[in-house]
Parts: C-alpha cells; sequence; structure tokens
C-alpha cells in the first residue's frame, strides 16, 4: 500500500517541477544566465537518464557516454554544412548515428560478461577523439566547425533552447520509464541482478544488452545535434571530453542509480555544483580535481545515490505490514490452470501425441534424451559419459549421493555450462549447442538448489520476467499491468504468495523464495520442469501443497525431472526413478524396484559399507573411495 | 629493409617498456579482478617526480627508479588500505568508478601544482645512440629496454621463488582455499597493489625519458596498457607479455608505414579486434562464471 500511495505522489511532484520549468522563462525571460544554467542542467539531465537505461537498469557501466553526445554533435554539424539544412532539423540524425554506433559496438562487446563493457567505452571515447581530430577531410580536424547563427531574433535568446532541451528531456524520462514498465525492463534489472539466472529464464541477455545500450544512445546523439547548434563550433576535445561522461555518471550514482527520477536530480545537483566550481573554483583546472574527488566520495559515502536512501529512511520510518504465507488461500485453490504454449514451427506431431498419452509408462515418446555427455573441471570428472532419458508426461526423479554430478547435469541440460562432450536432445532437437535462453524459449525450465531470485526485485517482478518467446512483442509488452503481469499474479497466488507480490524478494524466507522460483518457472510454460531440491526448506503443509501442484501440473501435460533427497517424497511421486552415482546413472525403474535394488543401497553407503554391528571400523575410515554417508 | 628492421626492434624495445608498465596492471587485476584505471594515472605522476628530481638534481632519470619504485610500493599500499579495500566485495563497477575517481584526482592535483603543459626528461644521452650494423638504437629507448627487463625479471623471480609470490599466485586461483591454508585474502591483496603500483615508480622513470607527458596523458597510457591487458587476457602476467610485445610491434609499425598520429589508434582496434575473436584474450582461461 505505501508503495502505491508513493508512486503517484513522485509524479506529482515531477509535474508539479515541470510546470515551473516550463513557466520560467516566461515569468522571467530576461535572466538569461539562470536560463543557460537550468538549460545545461536539461542536457546533462537528458545524458544521465539516458545512461541509466543500459547503466542503472542494466548494470553495465559505461564510462564513455559522453562519446554519444559528440557524435550526434558531429553528425547534425557535418549534414548541416554538406546539405545547407539547419542543424535542428538533422539533430535526429544524430540520434540515429548514436544508435547505429552503439549497435556496433555493443554487438561486439556485449556478447560476454564482465569487465570487457567498461574498458570499451572508455576506449571508444578516445579513440573517437582521435578519429576527429585526424579525419580531416571529414570533421576539419582540430579546428573544429563552426555553424550557423540560430535563426530566431536576439530578441528570444537562447529561449527555443531551453524549451527544446527541456521537451527532449521529459521524453526521455517518458521513454525511461515506459522501458521500465516492460517486460524488457523487468528483464535489464534481471540481468544486472544475476546475469546467468535471467539466462536461465528466457532472457536473451545478448538482445537485451544491446538494445538497451542502443537505448541509452539514441535521445544523447539527439540532444548532441540541438547541442552544437546551441554552441554554433564543435572540435574533437569539447565533443568528445571524458569530463562529460564523467558528470553523466556521477549525476547518476549521486541521484540515484536505476531509479526513473534519480538522475534527473542528480544532474542539476551535479550541474549546480559544476557551475559554482566554474565561478569560484579557480576555473576549468581545478573542474577535474574537484569531480574525480566528488566521484570518489559519492563510490565511497553514497553508492546507492540519494533517492534510495532517502526511501530507505522513510520505509523505516513507516513500516509496512508483514504479510505472510496464505497457506489456508493456497491450499483451498482449484486445480493449476496451464496456458496453452504458442507453438512456432515444429511440434504439431508432439501435440498429436499428447493427447494419446499413458503418463508414466515405458513407451511414451522420450522429451529429454541426454546422450554420453560429459563435464570435467580439471581433474575432477563430474559428470562422466551419462546418459538419461525422460519420458513425455512423467515426473522423473533423479537421486544420489552428495556430489554425484546431479546438479552439474541440470546446469548442463539447460546451458549454465557446456557440455565436453555429448549430446542433448529436446522434444526433437539437439539443444546442447544452443544458449540458455533459446532452450528456456523451447519450453524448459528450472529451479535452484540455493534459490537464485532477483532480490532487489519484488516477488511480481520476478514472476513477470521470464519470458517464454523471443518476440519483440512478448519483450516490450506491459510489465505492470496486462495479461502477463495478470498471469503472474495468478501464479504466485497458486503457490499462496500473491499477499507478497510487492515485497523485495529478498526479504522473504528460503522456503517462500523456493515457492516464488517455481511460479517464475511456470511463467515460462515449460514442457519439461528440472527441480533442483523443491522441498529443501518449505514446511510439511506447504510441502503438500507442492506435490499437489506439480501433480496436477503433470496431468496438464508438463513433464518433470526433480532432484530430491527426501526419499519418501520421491517414492511418492516420482516414477521412474533414477539413481545418479560417480557421474553417470547406475539404476532407473520404478520406485519399488529402487528402494530394494542393492546397487543402489551401496552407492548411498559407500562401496564397503557393512551392518555397523559387524564392522565398526568403517566409521573411522576417512580415506575411502567414496566418503558419502547417509545417515 | 634496413626501415623494416629498425621499425622491429625500436618496436621490441619499446614493447619491453610495455610489458613492465601492463604487468602491475593484470598483476592487480589476477588477485583481486579490480581493473586499477589509475594505473596510467600512477604513471605519469611518477614520471612528473622523476622529472622533477632530474630538474632538482640533475639524477639520471631512469636511475631514479630506485626513488620512485619504493614510493609508489608504499603508496600503492595506503591507497589499498584507505580506498580499495572499501570497495572490494560490492559491484566491480564501483572499484572501476573508484580508480577513474582517483585517476582524476592525481590528474588535477598534477594540473594545479606542475602547470598543464608537456613535459620531458632529457639526459645527456637523450639524443644519441648506438648503432648496430644499418640501424640506431637510441640510449634512451635501450636504457629503458633493459631497465624494464630487469624489474621484470625481479617480479618474476618474487612470483615464482618466494613464499610471498605463491602467496600472491595462490590467492589469484582460488582465494577461498588460499585463506584455508592460511594466506588471508586482505594481506595478499594490498601486497599485489602494491607490488602491482611499484611497477609504475620504474614504469614512470622510464616513461618521462621516452615520452613528453602532461597531467591529462594519462588516458593514452591507461588504453595502451588496458589494450595490452585485454590482447594477453586479463589477469595472465605471460599474456601481458606477448601483447605488449605485439603492440609495441604494431604501433612502431603503423608510425612507420602510416602515420604517427594514427598509431595510438591501433590500440583501440586491438581492443575490439580481440573481443570480437577470443574475448578471453590470448592467455586468458575461461573460468567457471556459473557456481549454483
Amino acid at each position: 500500500m505505501n508503495r502505491l500511495r508513493a508512486l503517484p505522489r513522485a509524479h506529482l511532484i515531477a509535474g508539479l517541477c515541470l510546470v515551473a520549468l516550463l513557466m520560467y522563462p516566461v515569468v522571467n525571460p530576461w535572466e538569461p544566465y539562470p536560463q543557460a544554467v537550468l538549460l545545461l542542467g536539461f542536457l546533462l539531465a537528458i545524458q544521465a537518464s539516458s545512461w541509466n537505461i543500459i547503466s542503472g537498469y542494466g548494470g553495465y557501466t559505461s564510462l564513455g557516454h559522453s562519446m554519444f553526445l559528440g557524435l550526434g554533435s558531429y553528425t547534425a554539424g557535418i549534414l548541416a554544412l554538406r546539405w545547407g539544412v539547419n542543424p535542428l532539423w538533422v539533430a535526429p540524425l544524430g540520434g540515429v548515428t548514436a544508435l547505429v554506433i552503439a549497435v556496433l559496438i555493443g554487438s561486439v562487446v556485449l556478447r560476454t560478461r564482465g569487465h570487457a563493457f567498461v574498458i570499451i567505452t572508455i576506449a571508444m571515447l578516445l579513440a573517437a577523439q582521435i578519429i576527429a581530430t585526424n579525419f580531416q577531410s571529414l570533421t576539419q580536424g582540430s579546428d573544429g566547425i563552426t555553424l550557423e547563427l540560430p535563426f530566431w531574433g536576439r530578441d528570444f535568446q537562447n529561449i527555443p533552447f531551453y524549451y527544446i532541451f527541456l521537451s527532449l528531456l521529459v521524453l526521455t524520462v517518458l521513454f525511461s520509464a515506459w522501458l521500465r514498465r516492460t517486460k524488457f525492463g523487468a528483464g535489464l534489472v534481471a540481468i544486472r541482478e544475476d546475469e546467468g539466472k535471467a539466462a536461465s529464464i528466457g532472457v536473451n541477455t545478448t538482445r537485451f544488452k544491446i538494445v538497451a545500450y542502443a537505448a541509452s544512445a539514441f535521445m544523447i546523439g539527439t540532444a548532441g545535434g540541438v547541442y552544437a547548434y546551441y554552441l554554433t563550433f564543435i572540435n574533437p576535445i569539447g565533443s568528445f571530453a571524458i569530463l562529460g561522461s564523467v558528470l553523466i555518471v556521477l549525476a547518476t550514482l549521486t541521484g540515484g542509480r536505476g531509479t526513473l527520477y534519480g538522475p534527473v536530480i542528480g544532474a542539476f545537483i551535479v550541474n549546480l555544483v559544476s557551475e559554482a566550481a566554474t565561478v569560484y573554483g579557480g576555473g576549468s583546472q581545478s573542474r577535474v580535481l574537484i569531480f574525480g574527488l566528488a566521484l570518489m566520495l559519492v563510490v565511497l559515502f553514497l553508492p546507492k545515490g540519494i533517492l534510495p536512501t532517502v526511501e530507505a529512511w522513510c520505509r523505516r520510518r513507516h513500516p509496512a505490514e508483514v504479510e505472510y504465507t496464505d497457506q489456508a488461500g493456497a491450499l483451498n485453490r482449484g486445480p493449476v490452470t496451464t496456458r496453452e504454449r504458442p507453438l512456432p514451427e515444429v511440434v504439431a506431431a508432439g501435440v498429436a501425441d499428447e493427447g494419446a498419452r499413458r503418463p508414466g509408462s515405458g513407451d511414451d515418446p522420450p522429451l529429454l534424451d541426454v546422450r554420453g555427455v560429459s563435464k570435467r573441471f580439471g581433474g575432477l570428472t563430474a559428470v562422466d559419459g551419462a546418459d538419461l532419458t525422460v519420458r513425455q508426461g512423467t515426473i522423473t526423479a533423479l537421486i544420489g549421493p552428495n556430489g554425484s554430478g546431479k546438479t552439474t547435469l541440470f546446469n548442463l541440460i539447460t546451458g549454465g555450462m557446456a557440455a565436453d562432450s555429448g549430446e542433448i536432445w529436446f522434444d526433437g532437437r539437439r539443444i546442447d549447442g544452443m544458449r540458455p535462453w533459446k532452450r528456456g524459449h523451447l519450453g524448459l525450465g528450472r529451479t535452484y538448489q540455493v534459490t537464485r531470485l532477483f532480490k532487489e526485485m519484488t516477488v511480481q517482478q520476478n514472476v513477470v520476467a521470464p519470458l517464454p518467446d523471443s518476440r519483440w512483442r512478448t519483450m516490450l509488452s506491459d510489465a505492470v499491468h496486462g495479461h502477463e503481469a495478470d498471469r503472474a499474479r495468478e501464479l504466485l497466488d497458486i503457490v499462496g504468495l500473491g499477499r507478497m507480490a510487492d515485497q523485495p524478494a529478498g526479504s522473504l524466507s528460503f522456503g517462500q523464495q523456493k515457492l516464488v522460483e517455481l511460479a517464475q518457472v511456470l511463467m515460462l510454460q515449460p514442457k519439461l520442469i528440472l527441480l533442483d531440491e523443491p522441498a529443501g526448506g518449505v514446511n510439511p503443509s506447504l510441502l503438500g501443497r507442492l506435490t499437489e501442484v506439480i501433480r496436477e501440473l503433470n496431468a496438464a501435460g508438463v513433464t518433470f525431472l526433480i532432484v530430491e533427497h527426501n526419499i519418501p517424497l520421491v517414492l511418492e511421486l516420482c516414477d521412474p526413478v533414477v539413481v545418479f552415482s560417480h557421474g553417470a546413472p547406475i539404476a532407473e525403474g520404478p520406485p519399488e524396484r529402487i528402494q530394494a535394488d542393492p546397487v543402489v543401497l551401496d552407492a548411498y553407503l559407500g562401496d564397503d559399507w557393512r551392518p555397523a554391528a559387524t564392522d565398526p571400523p568403517a566409521h573411522h575410515s576417512p580415506g575411502t573411495a567414496t566418503g558419502e554417508v547417509v545417515r | 629493409m634496413a626501415q623494416l628492421t629498425q621499425a622491429i626492434a625500436l618496436g621490441l624495445l619499446i614493447g619491453g617498456v610495455y610489458a613492465l608498465m601492463a604487468s602491475g596492471l593484470t598483476l592487480i587485476f589476477g588477485v583481486m579482478h579490480i581493473i586499477n584505471v589509475a594505473q596510467g594515472a600512477f604513471l605519469v605522476l611518477m614520471a612528473m617526480v622523476t622529472w622533477w628530481l632530474w630538474h632538482e638534481t640533475g639524477i639520471d632519470p631512469i636511475l631514479a627508479s630506485v626513488i620512485t619504485t619504493p614510493l609508489m610500493f608504499a603508496f600503492g599500499w595506503v591507497a589499498y588500505r584507505l580506498l580499495i579495500s572499501r570497495v572490494r566485495g560490492s559491484s566491480p563497477s564501483m572499484s572501476i568508478l573508484l580508480t577513474f575517481g582517483f585517476a582524476m584526482v592525481i590528474e588535477g592535483v598534477l594540473n594545479v601544482t606542475a602547470g598543464n603543459k608537456f613535459k620531458s626528461a632529457t639526459p645527456s644521452y637523450f639524443e644519441e645512440s648506438f648503432r648496430v650494423g644499418s640501424i640506431s638504437l637510441p640510449k634512451a629507448q635501450v636504457f629503458g629496454f633493459l631497465a624494464a627487463m630487469g624489474i621484470l625479471g625481479v617480479l618474476f623471480f618474487v612470483l615464482t621463488r618466494t613464499w610471498t609470490g605463491r602467496a600472491i599466485r595462490a590467492a589469484t586461483q582460488n582465494p577461498s582455499g588460499a585463506a584455508l591454508v592460511g594466506v588471508g585474502a586482505s594481506g595478499t591483496a594490498a601486497l599485489a597493489f602494491a607490488i602491482g603500483s611499484a611497477t609504475t615508480g620504474v614504469g614512470g622513470s622510464i616513461l618521462s625519458v621516452l615520452y613528453p607527458f602532461f597531467p591529462a596523458s594519462h588516458y593514452d597510457w591507461i588504453s595502451r596498457l588496458l589494450g595490452i591487458v585485454v590482447l594477453g587476457g586479463m589477469g595472465s602476467l605471460p599474456g601481458a607479455l606477448i601483447g605488449a610485445g605485439i603492440l609495441g610491434l604494431a604501433e612502431t609499425l603503423t608510425a612507420t608505414y602510416g602515420s604517427l598520429s594514427w598509431s595510438t589508434l591501433v590500440f583501440y582496434i586491438v581492443i575490439m579486434v580481440v573481443l570480437l575473436v577470443r574475448p578471453q584474450g590470448l592467455f586468458g582461461a575461461r573460468l567457471r562464471e556459473d557456481v549454483t
């Protein structure tokens, strides 16, 4: 409730500020200096809000974002000279140039995770400066390009620029707000929080990052075109300034990275400091020193930024009511309904088969087929030539001692890791070379042994983040209202957590997180769900509900592969049961047979296990081949 | 032909100096997964100190590394304890932003104290050369190369033959394992940061003779070093050596056959191409990113 009331208030304040800024030049038209300060504030806010899309939502820090301002300036400047048109008309083309360059750089760098991106962004900014200096036939080198003066009369001063930049700022903030509400925005935050997990729930991380980078470049490029006209002069040093990039980063960090209004607030603060530094601080020499210090101080002492810090303080002042798991609600719900998957290309045959399916029988078609898969970590062979078949419509269990390679096998199947050898087939397709999200789109979902929710997102956002297909329409659909959000709420009700939809996922207990993760996977509309220890940490009555949900989903056509140490649960729920030991299956069959199989007992209790009465020293020999003993 | 040999010889000489400068950056990254963006600023700072020492006392600039190297070791240690250790454990971008801010502070301090002008130390042998057959090797380049190789040799010795070095390498490969056998992560990290910074002491002294510099030159230097480290594989010391050799050659060859003004661009092109073709670099290992 608190959030609901807080949100419109923020928008209300923003609206009032906007009205005040719109009125200002009308009320006070003969003060060019405050107008210029505000105008530069708008420009910085446009850049900071844009930067926030890739670096705040997406978590990939760019240290060279002022490059896009320079690219926009040069595009507009050069085209205006060549075509003899006013720079304002070609300013959007500056945005297009920025967008194209961002896509090019992004598709090289953003394919991988980690540090490369930030290095590249600095390098590209410096490279752009060198190119602009040396490519004289195009850019007139370090002499720079001089543009025509504004076409309006001197009486208007810079007021038209004031309104242009203000409009661009409003557009940027609206754009950012819209993006944040879509599944694309949720996916970006998911990438920031846990990129591997994001990929496993169908988020095409590469595409998301490139689109975010491009989206963060466009408005800056357009603003750069206008800025060139405002300055009527562009040169390499001014257009591709490192200090400009630092101001963008500083503004967003100060205001609150990843928030909607934080970058705007930060931009006005930084811009005021910047003005003060120019007026009182001894000119541009000391600016580098001042902003360097400011950056260090913000990183060390205000890493979250002003807005989130204030919000956290407010929340402490007005604590929200704690909501508990709605056990009664969950237990009283009717059977789970599944959504029909939109089946894109193949598997018309698979659907036909499903009608004639007899659950659990041995001649069901295989849905998942693992053939001779191996994975080594240095000298340790975690999975060793494993074969495993999961037949359509079954609830297959995978049991085995700790360290026998079950979770690694899960990782290989879902694509978190690449197998060293062997093939994996899913639903008639070979998937072992596919990226994780592609496997998710085919209908493969998983949960984790130790839950991997996006802790800073709300429960609702967590559940709405998965993408069942790779269509742009799904990606840009509304994650806050609309059918995707409705489906998410419905799934949360199924696991009894509907009341907690607006809580941050990190505040939930472990068992609750397990349930949210199950709801999250269901959002993928999977054909096969891999559950890694679903019962761990879930209380007995909810566990009953959980098995019920699994059964209902199974009856609706979803196949399960479950790793679980709760043997009674396995024996009750699953058929067949596969026993894993030393990286490969050693037995498979219906639960009754597995229960009595001597090979299985050996695997669980150690090769040299004897009844304690006859051979007590066995407990005291740590050097035995298999150290895992289930007590 | 003579021109080519000349270019290759110069490229290798300069590559040796680059290797030393990049080794500090890659060492720090290897141990704590922090990209010290201030490494370039450290270099320029030490070049400025060397220049000042040379200007005031007439001491040989390359010999001044006897002073600058321990100075940077201490500076690195203190910087780690006061600043870097505070952002360990938070997201990698925070450490990059912190060291970036640090670099700007150093640049700003140099701007205010030493002025925004190009400087260069010019000892007596500055314009003399050794002649080997048809090629001439400037004495400054040769001395710089020798000093760099000497320090690199010491660094290799420390890393491979001493307990300290083994501790650092252990912490690079497996921090929790190293902690279990008594190698504290924090102390090792401080040591690695101090050693990594110390390389910029001698590196900066050599720089002051070989290149004109001014406070903002640190951006050029950090891009060069990052290019080398990305090419060789982040965190790999042999990779840094090979990467430095290749980029030294590429830069001199571009300057000889292309134009001087474009030669700096070589580094950026190399970074892009490497990331496109082989993101982990020449010697970088693909580590397990996904531990669940």
